[in-house]
């Protein structure tokens, strides 16, 4: 199987060289399509100081079907889904724009910036996107409140 | 090549290559450009193949890739890299691409059975399939079932998985390890005692050496510290003149002495933290008994026992610690049992003093009622005379006017009309003077 060679070759790349903050293992040793990533809030974001609980899993036609993520923690966010899955799914990640050629480390850097500079025009949440363009700083609150009750240093 | 073309080529080819080795799980050792990386497996090209939009892939990647992109049967689909249509596949790749990637350094495959070249990745089939002498093949003779490396196969084609006889040991030995034992282990083979000289058999040397009189050997005292180390046949001279071997048997006897004393010492030890233990016990059980004592006749029966424990120690002063200990032991009784005497005593006098305080205060109720009795009997009495006295007053009149009757009938029989009845009245109250109230009253009294 050549997708378990290249998922492990990606992996040892990024266990050795993570990207900046961001860590990432595999949810089951034994198991190298699911992995389990926390991703730090990036600074000048609402999410600052956060931890969040990422889960990416690699379809097994991998690396010609792109990965999905979801967040495990929850998160206030236009592009993130509200509920239990906490799926995020746009860009690279969609299955007709998904190239073989992008790298894991590529996938988490991209949705990291998300987390910077959410994109409302391709939301998940229509409400929140709403609130992020018309009330920003109402947006950044609830953002920060979700973030030091879900995403506290103790998750 | 269309498509079609494509994927039936490399579907011919997918069954060769299970012969060949996969030079995707080669272990690279030289770092190679990342633009020689296929971006869909992530490793250096194999067997490359170049699309119309320019991206090259290597062709097994590429397959795999159509198969999952195209869509039934078309005669196109999207590049993995930039996602244009694409229809013809070429496998007309730049030489140079091809090349880099050949030249790229990588580990035998065979690492495990032993071989550590390092070859360019593109000399690894061939290096495998004749060059690498830990390639395991199937035994020459055919009648064996066992593999062996391939640099063990000799130019005779033998088997080496029998059991040879050496020609000179008699000992077995497998075909495969016979050359070297023939060569260097073979206990017939004739060595040179490195000392003397001597050509004796491989076999033999261990002994040899024991007695090789040209061995330098240490002097019989080395452990005493002489630093001589002489041949086997000189020893013998310089420990007749060595002082320390002269002097060995003395400090045999010394280092004998000092290993019994040692242990006698140590014996001494545990006899000691022993005894220690239990004056330890001794001292807190007499440090309580004492406190008691202390607490429960004040100083002066402290004292006596404090004067008796002197005198049993200084009786057994002299003696040796088990009976120091046995005597204190003893003396310690006794003062507990004084100790329990006195409380006894204490007690006993506790509660005649209660009793006589109770006496006391018995007496004293008793008094106090009796006292109140003796007041209501007074009054009584009082109340009684004057009862008397009433009732004195009230019969008087009548026993007055009885005696006047009869006085009346006495005058009137002596001296009629002699005296008044004043007179008499006066005469009656003469008689009455003794029963007055305050005579009544002592005649109570006396009662």
């Amino acid at each position: 199987m050549g997708s378990i060679k290249r998922i492990s070759k990606e992996l040892s790349e990024l266990t050795e060289s993570p990207p900046d903050g961001i860590t990432v293992e595999l949810a089951d040793e034994s198991n190298l399509y699911e992995w389990k990533i926390s991703m730090e809030g990036p600074e000048r974001s609402p999410y600052h100081n956060g931890i969040f609980h990422v889960k990416l899993s690699l379809p097994t036609e991998y690396p010609f079907k792109p990965p999905t993520v979801s967040f495990v923690t929850k998160i206030y966010h236009p592009n993130i889904t509200n509920d239990d899955k906490g799926s995020m799914c746009l860009g690279m990640l969609r299955a007709d724009e998904w190239k073989p050629s992008s790298k894991i480390a590529a996938v988490l850097e991209f949705a990291r910036q998300l987390l910077a500079e959410p994109m409302p025009d391709d939301a998940v949440e229509g409400r929140i996107a709403e609130q992020y363009k018309n009330d920003n700083g109402r947006y950044e609150e609830v953002a920060r409140e979700w973030t030091r009750k879900y995403a506290g240093a103790s998750q | 090549m269309n498509l079609q073309e494509f994927l039936a080529m490399e579907e011919t080819r997918d069954r060769e290559r299970d012969e060949l080795i996969d030079l995707r799980g080669l272990d690279l050792i030289s770092e190679y450009d990342s633009h020689l990386m296929c971006p869909i497996c992530h490793c250096p090209f194999v067997e490359p193949v170049r699309l119309q939009c320019d991206h090259v892939f290597c062709a097994s990647c590429l397959s795999s890739a159509i198969t999952t992109f195209r869509s039934a049967d078309s005669e196109e689909f999207p590049c993995p890299s930039c996602r244009n249509p694409v229809q013809t596949v070429s496998a007309n790749v730049p030489r140079l691409l091809i090349n880099m990637c050949d030249e790229i350094r990588v580990r035998c495959p065979l690492i495990a059975e032993g071989c550590e070249e390092i070859i360019p990745r593109g000399h690894v089939q061939s290096h495998v399939e004749k060059y690498c002498g830990y390639r395991l093949v199937p035994c020459p003779d055919a009648s064996c079932d066992q593999v062996t490396r391939s640099k063990d196969v000799g130019m005779d084609q033998k088997c080496i998985h029998t059991v040879r006889r050496c020609s000179r040991c008699e000992g077995d030995v497998l075909e495969q390890e016979y050359e070297e034992h023939e060569k260097e282990l073979c206990p017939v083979l004739e060595v040179t005692c490195s000392d003397c000289q001597t050509v004796l058999s491989r076999g033999a040397l261990a002994e040899h050496v024991e007695t090789c009189t040209e061995v330098a050997i240490p002097c019989a005292a080395s452990k005493y510290a002489c630093p001589v180390k002489i041949r086997r046949a000189d020893i013998a001279t310089h420990e007749q003149s060595c002082p320390l071997v002269a002097t060995g048997p003395y400090f045999e006897a010394q280092n004998a002495r000092l290993n019994s004393l040692e242990l006698s010492v140590r014996h001494l030890q545990q006899r000691n933290e022993i005894f220690e233990d239990g004056i330890a016990n001794i001292r807190s059980t007499l440090g309580e008994s004492a406190r008691i004592a202390a607490s429960a006749h004040g100083g002066a029966q402290a004292t006596q026992t404090g004067r008796e424990q002197q005198a049993t120690r200084a009786e057994s002063n002299t003696d040796d610690p088990a009976d120091i200990a046995a005597s204190i032991f003893s003396s310690n009784a006794t003062t507990y049992l004084l100790s329990l005497h006195e409380s006894l005593r204490e007690e006993v006098s506790q509660l005649s003093h209660a009793i006589t305080d109770l006496d006391a205060r018995a007496s004293m109720a008793i008094m106090n009622e009796s006292m109140r009795i003796k007041e209501d009997m007074a009054h009584t009495n009082a109340a009684l005379n004057s009862v008397r006295m009433q009732v004195q007053w009230l019969i008087n009149p009548r026993l007055h006017q009885g005696t006047r009757g009869a006085v009346r009938t006495n005058t009137s029989n002596e001296e009629p009309s002699a005296a008044g009845p004043s007179q008499s009245s006066a005469q009656s109250l003469g008689h009455l003077r003794p029963r007055r109230s305050s005579d009544s009253g002592r005649e109570g009294t006396k009662l």
